[in-house]
């Protein structure tokens, strides 16, 4: 690794301002969570920060607190701590069934909430240094190359999928983020914080340069709601989704109210079926309709010369689970 | 602004938030920290003792408890958190500590494998390793009893399934999952409910098996303890006064010309001690290119056309060595790696055997890219029996398919790393070898000195799998650098370069044709193959698997093809996963148009004597075959209409079979007694992991009639053991083995004439025997019976019931045994279903080179493997025994890719069978997905 100087912040805004002077010196800064990829990253030379903001040594940022009915879940949270909270688990399980399935015990006991929603993507143009998009050049090698794995919607001019598994939970839930930067705090809405390639091929998200992901908040868990997170993975264990389903049905005995259905490894952003979830308010869920909703999910996708698996696996996916959750709702009272 | 203004200078925030780097001796003796490097003093309570450390900022945890506090336990697999042998607790709580910063550890507790045994008792937990036999090689045991200790105190009684799940972020390649579980179940279990594992043998009908005091009962490993304690010592453990460390520059390019290299700036990098290129090392690599010789053959080696070179020039595929530095630390060496600048003209190259055949493909080598044999002749490998025209002539029927087959690394958990040390004249190296003989008569010649004057120590080492049995390129520019800086050197692959610099599995395509009779007997066999080679020809590139069928007519042609990718050499079975997965796939297929079970259709046309007229010493498939189909339950799991299970999850069983070469050989052993009647046994063993060691202990204890704990093992050090034809090919049991019986009947002798020996005398016996077969064939036998469950709608694939049945003569060490067929057979999984090194088409660059990357068997991907012994005696090599290494991977793959197949109603063709392969598949189908 480069050498590099470790910097332990007081709270959030000496954090802030750590990364402000940093750059101010022309010294690089990379933000440290959980650090498990960051490491590797830096290992492997593609980030090699000047300085690392080690943001675990700011205390009380990792809590679950009740507001108004929700909650507010500091940013720093290990996967480990959010998926075996006991409030989290009854109330919003698709978050709980989301952070289980990251990886394994040992990256879940140091990996942050934030961490995970900012995760660089793991296309392995970009792992292994190609000179792409996302790390300083032009192009996306995965278009003419190796795109297994690569995205069905929203690509171009990158074809990465977003790595998160609890990105596509938490815009299922309505979650907000809230942003700490140097000019103050803001509020951004989970679904407005991930951006497509269009926007800036560079990124992932609207952080600016210097603002960290301090907390996330959740609105109180509608009544009736069933959710779950379905990871569809290329072994048993520890991959990223090849796809994956976040859904949140509103249910009032077996008809469906309200739905969030967020996909993850199929694009740029953890990406919202609007279509469907209009095509399931105020239905009952029967198979037919669940066969239907999963071909209007993939209606639009636009798969790449090796990935189209994607779009029978994703109908599949989501046909499937939707099917479960109705049925859940038949064998149980919540 | 210099990086020293910026440290001292800079904002008062900063300045309190860091101390100031200082120079620090530290109390453990290490080397002073560098003034400009950014270091932090930090308290960690280390197994409950509290420590104070002066740390870079850099330095991760693993390298605090390794490096600098000498806790060498704790291993590190990849280096990149993708593997877990790096586990520790951290306030109690499993992490990667490879990928934890040390200063992020400040005012923390930290617990390593070093905390298990109190006093040197092993805990509970460890005793219950020993006794399952959970640790083979040992490498990954440090990380799955961190996790598993970390299980226990939160679930005191877990379940297997728990079991799994807390330790999923654990690899094992030995791919000894099943016995770590049932080990960490057990520990939470009473003593009373405990069961030691023990496989089911039963007597093969044709060979009376009596029994024998020692041999044959299930003992835990002699050296168990040491493996669960983190006592044993890899090479990567060795610590040498005065040690450089050094790394390896690797070439970006698949195929170029180097038009200069500039080391000025590296050499002149304070700390840099040597810095070696093809300039100034001309080296020739025997071992790195033999033309698909056997290894061992020196004279082979000196008139091998394609010479290796331990830096080549060109270069011919990416991740070939082009300079290697040697430093202080690690991080100097490689930050000068950073340093060498390298002017490479970028040739054109060619990735896929097929396509480097045809006219007008990149030549790889003037001579073209068919590698020439042993008499660089440049033709197939072949072999033809009757005539195969007649043969499709008198055929009923005639079918056609092509099969393929991956690269697959051996990916052992312990990357390539060595240790050189000169004393004048005299060279020691410390590697990770499977044969300490033929390192050193590799190095020997490759270095141009007498055999005389090396040494050779390897006492533990991670796992090898077939492809170690020689010297590496990594252990001769370890031991120029040596020379060159005048002080012992330390090289260190890193996991990627390990997966790319060395070796794995020959890629495959197999075209055959077969003409079969209506009543499934077969006629006529051809095999049109190609297997990529990587551009040197280290081993054979053949494909085996034609001759384990009686067939009259027969007709192989084999081209071993250079290409710009990662060299392919041996890997447990190295010429039969592939060829056993394309030819059984193909009577498979044949079985199920003909209607035909396909156990009926191996019954009707295995092989019943070697190449259809040589006897065998003893035979047993039809028995492995029969009794494990009964034992199955085949008929039940078998779907006589492939694909047919109703709705999208869907069931069915395959099967495979599998003779094995187990052939005699010369190797040697040293047997000695002194006068309280202590014996020591002599070998030249290094034990990968398959037991060798408890192994050659329990055969010289029964030839010498005497309980175990009476003898020693000597091994792993050509100075104090004899030559032994070392770990692969699964012979180190028959041959080595066979030696120790021989050695140990001698001393008896010489016990039995002039009685033990008095006072400070001891009697010596040794043996070299190199015994022969006289025109029979010796073999072992086996069958595998898989059933799978495959969602045709999600595409998953997962085996449900696995039992392998082998016939590996008399088996020594029940324990140890069962772990090998497991194993082998969990490798056979993985290569079917998920494991690939992926490469860019343009660039020539291996996209997946790491754990992760190639999908390698996690803990929740390995089944319950069952398995049973059909033990046989045909009274050769040691007390009847027979191969038994390769025996479990061979058959593997076949059998998982015919479950699919019965599974789903369509003929997965290429390895590995991935769920996008399946998905895809069934969509166009039409069928489900």
């Amino acid at each position: 690794m480069k050498s590099f100087t470790n910097a332990n912040p007081r709270d959030l805004a000496h954090a802030v301002t750590l990364i402000r002077q940093g750059r101010e010196n022309n010294r690089s800064v990379a933000l440290a969570g959980g650090g498990s990829d960051l490491v590797g990253m830096m290992k492997e030379r593609l980030v090699t920060p000047d300085v690392l903001v080690n943001l675990k040594s700011i205390k009380g940022l990792d809590q679950v607190t009740l507001e108004m009915g929700g909650v507010t879940i500091g940013g720093l949270i290990t996967l480990d701590a959010l998926a075996s909270h006991r409030l989290v688990r009854r109330q919003y399980p698709v978050l709980a069934e989301a952070a289980e399935s990251v990886a394994t015990p040992q990256i879940r006991n140091v990996a942050t909430l934030a961490g995970n929603v900012c995760q660089r993507p793991w296309c392995w143009y970009f792992r292994n240094g190609f000179k792409c998009l996302k790390n300083g050049g032009t192009t996306c090698y995965s278009v003419t190359g190796e795109n297994e794995f690569h995205a069905i919607f929203g690509g171009g001019p990158s074809y990465i999928v977003h790595p998160s598994d609890t990105a596509p939970a938490l815009i299922a839930l309505d979650a907000t983020f809230r942003i700490a930067g140097p000019a103050g705090e803001r509020m951004v809405p989970a679904a407005q914080f991930f951006a497509l390639p269009t926007v800036d091929a560079s990124r992932e998200n609207v952080l600016k340069d210097g603002e960290v992901l301090a907390a996330i908040t959740l609105p109180p868990a509608p009544a009736g709601a069933r959710s779950t997170y379905h990871k569809i993975l290329d072994r048993e264990a520890w991959t990223h989704a090849v796809v994956s389903a976040a859904i949140v049905l509103e249910m009032d005995k077996d008809v469906c109210g309200r739905a969030r259905i967020v996909l993850g490894g199929v694009a740029p952003i953890p990406w919202r079926l609007p279509e469907v979830e209009k095509m399931l308010a105020g239905q009952r869920i029967t198979p037919e309709l669940a066969a239907r909703a999963g071909e209007a999910a993939v209606a639009g996708a636009r798969p790449l010369a090796k990935n189209g698996y994607k779009v029978p696996l994703t109908r599949n996916m989501i046909t499937r689970t939707l099917v479960a959750i109705a049925d859940r709702g038949l064998r149980n009272a919540d | 602004m210099t990086r020293r203004r910026f440290l001292e200078g800079t904002g008062a925030a900063l300045a309190a938030a860091t101390a100031a780097p200082a120079l620090a001796k530290q109390s453990s003796g290490a080397r002073a920290l560098r003034v400009t490097t950014p270091s932090t003093t930090i308290q960690l309570t280390v197994n409950g003792t509290a420590r104070r450390l002066a740390v870079e900022d850099r330095w991760t945890l693993a390298e605090v408890l390794r490096d600098h506090l000498r806790l060498t336990g704790t291993k590190i697999g990849c280096d990149r958190g993708e593997c877990g042998a790096c586990t520790v607790l951290l306030d109690g709580k499993p992490v990667y500590s490879c990928s934890q910063l040390a200063v992020w550890a400040d005012g923390r507790s930290v617990q390593t494998i070093e905390s298990l045994a109190k006093e040197g008792e092993l805990n509970p937990l460890q005793r219950s390793f020993v006794e399952h036999d959970a640790p083979q090689c040992g490498f990954c045991t440090s990380g799955q009893l961190m996790s598993a200790t970390a299980l226990l105190n939160a679930t005191p009684n877990p379940t297997a399934e728990q079991a799994r799940a807390a330790m999923t972020g654990n690899i094992c390649r030995c791919s000894n999952y099943n016995h770590y579980v049932a080990a960490t179940v057990a520990a939470g279990q009473p003593r009373s409910a405990r069961n030691a594992p023990t496989p089911t043998k039963i007597s093969s009908a044709g060979s009376a098996v009596a029994a024998l005091n020692v041999v044959g009962n299930a003992t835990a490993r002699i050296d168990a303890a040491e493996r669960v304690s983190g006592k044993a010592t890899y090479t990567a453990d060795v610590l040498l006064p005065n040690m450089l460390y050094a790394r390896v520059l690797r070439s970006p390019h698949p195929h170029a010309r180097i038009r200069r290299i500039d080391t000025s700036k590296a050499l002149a990098l304070p700390g840099v001690k040597a810095v070696v290129t093809h300039d100034n090392c001309t080296v020739v690599w025997g071992a790195g290119s033999i033309s698909g010789g056997a290894q061992y053959n020196d004279e082979m080696k000196k008139i091998t056309k394609h010479r290796r070179y331990a830096f080549n020039n060109p270069v011919r595929f990416v991740g070939e060595p082009v300079a290697a530095v040697a430093a202080t630390d690690r991080h100097v060496a490689e930050e000068a790696l950073l340093l060498v600048a390298v002017d490479y003209e970028p040739l054109p190259f060619v990735l896929d055997p097929e396509e480097a055949v045809k006219p007008g493909a990149v030549q790889i080598w003037p001579e073209g890219n068919l590698s020439p044999n042993v008499r660089n002749e440049t033709q197939p490998i072949g072999t033809r029996r009757g005539n195969v025209e007649d043969g499709f002539k008198s055929a009923d029927h005639v079918f056609e398919d092509r099969y393929s087959t991956s690269f697959v690394h051996n990916a052992q958990m312990e990357p390539r790393a060595s240790v050189a040390a000169w004393d004048g004249d005299k060279l020691t190296v410390y590697t990770p070898t499977g044969g300490i003989a033929n390192c050193r008569t590799d190095m020997a010649r490759d270095l141009g000195i007498a055999p005389d004057n090396v040494r050779i120590v390897c006492h533990y080492m991670g796992g090898n799998f077939g492809n170690k049995n020689q010297n590496q390129d990594a252990d001769l520019i370890a031991a120029v650098l040596a020379r060159e800086a005048g002080a012992p050197v330390k090289l260190e692959l890193s996991r990627k370069e390990d997966f790319i610099g060395v070796h794995g599995r020959w890629p495959t395509a197999q075209y055959y044709k077969v003409g079969v009779a209506r009543d499934g007997t077969l006629q006529a066999i051809q095999l049109r193959g190609f297997s990529g080679m990587g551009p040197y020809r280290k081993n054979s590139g053949n494909i085996a698997g034609v001759e384990i069928y009686q067939c009259p007519n027969i007709e192989t042609s084999i081209s071993p093809v250079y290409t710009n990718r990662t060299v392919s050499g041996n890997f447990r079975g190295p010429e039969y996963p592939q060829g056993f997965f394309g030819i059984q796939s193909m009577m498979d297929d044949v079985a199920a148009k003909l209607k035909m079970d396909p156990v009926e259709f191996i019954l009707k046309n295995m092989t019943r004597q070697a190449n259809d007229q040589t006897p065998y010493t003893t035979y047993s498939l039809d028995e492995c075959i029969r009794r494990g189909a009964e034992a199955f339950e085949w008929k039940k799991r078998w779907r006589a209409v492939p694909g047919s299970d109703p709705g999208p999850i869907k069931r069915g069983a395959g099967v495979s079979f599998m003779a094995f070469r187990a052939g005699l050989g010369r190797s040697s052993a040293v047997v000695r007694v002194d006068a309280k009647g202590k014996y020591w046994v002599h070998v030249g063993v290094t034990d990968v992991g398959s037991g060798a060691k408890t192994t050659m202990g329990l055969i010289a204890a029964e030839a010498l009639g005497v309980p175990l704990s009476q003898l020693e093992v000597v091994w792993g050090d050509t100075d104090r053991c004899p030559y032994s034809v070392g770990e692969s090919g699964s012979r180190t049991t028959i041959m080595t083995g066979y030696a120790v019986v021989e050695a140990a009947r001698d001393l008896r002798k010489q016990i039995a004439e002039k009685g033990l020996p008095k006072g400070d005398a001891v009697l010596i016996a040794s043996a070299t025997p190199s015994p022969t077969l006289q025109g029979k064939v010796r073999s072992t036998f086996g069958a595998h019976f898989v059933e799978v469950e495959v969602d045709a709608e999600l595409g998953r694939a997962r085996v449900t019931k696995y039992l392998a049945v082998h016939d590996c003569g008399r088996i020594i060490n029940p324990l140890t045994a069962m772990s090998q067929i497991k194993g082998g057979a969990q490798m056979g999984i993985g290569m079917a279903l998920h494991e690939d090194l992926l490469y860019d088409r343009r660039s020539g660059t291996p996209l997946t080179p790491g754990y992760y990357g190639a999908r390698i068997s996690t803990h929740r991907d390995a089944p319950e493997i069952d398995v049973l012994f059909i033990e046989s005696d045909d009274g050769l090599g040691p007390f009847g025994a027979k191969s038994m290494g390769e025996a479990s991977k061979v058959p593997a793959p076949a059998a998982v890719a015919n479950a699919v197949a019965n599974a789903i109603g369509h003929r997965m063709k290429d390895l590995p069978i991935t769920r996008d392969k399946i998905v895809a598949a069934l969509a166009a189908k039409g069928g489900r997905a």
